[in-house]
């Protein structure tokens, strides 16, 4: 499946708007909308609000997170922004700071 | 590692893509696309805005100018309205370009054969694109200054000979206004 990838090196300044899975080992600032799932890769920074189905966060991510699925933070992963999502995983070694909203 | 960078059938992005490495674009770009290496462009995507690589080989839709260090390849399919630039430029049949087209740049095969190429460039680029849209405007602009301007108009077509000879004669027939300006001429004096 190609989906969209934002490979090492690229940078994207506005809005990224896809209905396939997206995966950051670039960079991404403005705002990142999928219909599918999102992947920040460990050389992956985004600053933006990211909306999908889940996110898995192994590099930077500064914005809030909106997921109608799961969020996981991984190892070496950090986050900085509210987080809302009916599940969230932290692994150990992950950075994070911000809300969480688990729509309970 | 720069890795290969690909922008999905079904995304779009509103804003700038920059950096290294290659890129695919699948879906769409509104805005300027700049990277070191190749892009290319697949059928389904379009972009409006400029794009600027190595190697670009375009058979989606593109609205802008398109820069190339090395090459422009322009598949059959693809439709670009906008400038292309670069040492190597490629347009397939079935492909629509509405724009400027230049070969100019650094040739990346060595000095030796960029004056021989620029040799050959120079001229049939005289010839061919530029008289086209170059003489409908030169008439209209020579023909009303030859009627007003007294004897400098019938100097300044001779001196411009190509494009003198064939425009000179229809303004310069009805500007017999120059029989009555000599007489005005005669009756001042």
């Amino acid at each position: 499946m190609a989906g969209t990838l934002i490979g090492d090196g690229l940078t994207v300044e506005g809005d990224l708007t896809a209905e396939e899975e997206v995966v950051v080992n670039g960079s991404v600032r403005g705002k990142l909308t999928t219909t599918d799932a999102v992947s920040v890769g460990s050389s992956g920074v985004v600053e933006a609000d990211i909306t999908g189905v889940s996110l898995s966060v192994a590099g930077q991510v500064t914005g809030d997170v909106t997921a109608s699925e799961r969020v996981d933070l991984q190892s070496g992963g950090r986050l900085i922004g509210d987080v809302k999502a009916s599940r969230l995983t932290i692994a150990d070694g992950a950075s994070f700071k911000g809300n969480v909203d688990m729509d309970v | 590692m720069p890795d290969g960078s690909v922008i999905g059938p079904s995304s779009v992005v509103r804003g700038n893509v920059r950096g290294e490495g290659n890129l695919e674009i699948l879906g769409r770009v509104e805005g300027d696309v700049s990277v070191t290496g190749d892009i290319v462009l697949g059928e389904s995507a379009g972009v409006r805005g400029s794009l600027s690589g190595a190697s670009i080989t375009v058979a989606g839709q593109v609205q802008g100018d398109i820069r190339g260090s090395e090459a422009v390849l322009v598949e059959g399919g693809a439709k670009i309205i906008g400038d292309l630039l670069a040492p190597r430029i490629g347009v397939a049949a079935g492909a629509l370009v509405k724009g400027n087209v230049r070969t100019e740049g650094e040739a990346p095969l060595g000095a030796g054969r960029r004056p021989v190429t620029q040799g050959l460039r120079s001229p049939s680029f005289a010839q061919k694109p530029v008289p086209a849209p170059a003489a409908a405007p030169a008439k209209a602009v020579e023909a009303p200054r030859a009627a007003p301007s007294e004897p400098e108009a019938s100097e300044k077509p001779a001196a411009k000979k190509a494009e003198g000879e064939r425009q000179a004669p229809p303004p310069v027939v009805p500007a017999l206004a120059k029989g009555a300006k000599a007489k005005k001429k005669k009756q001042r004096e």
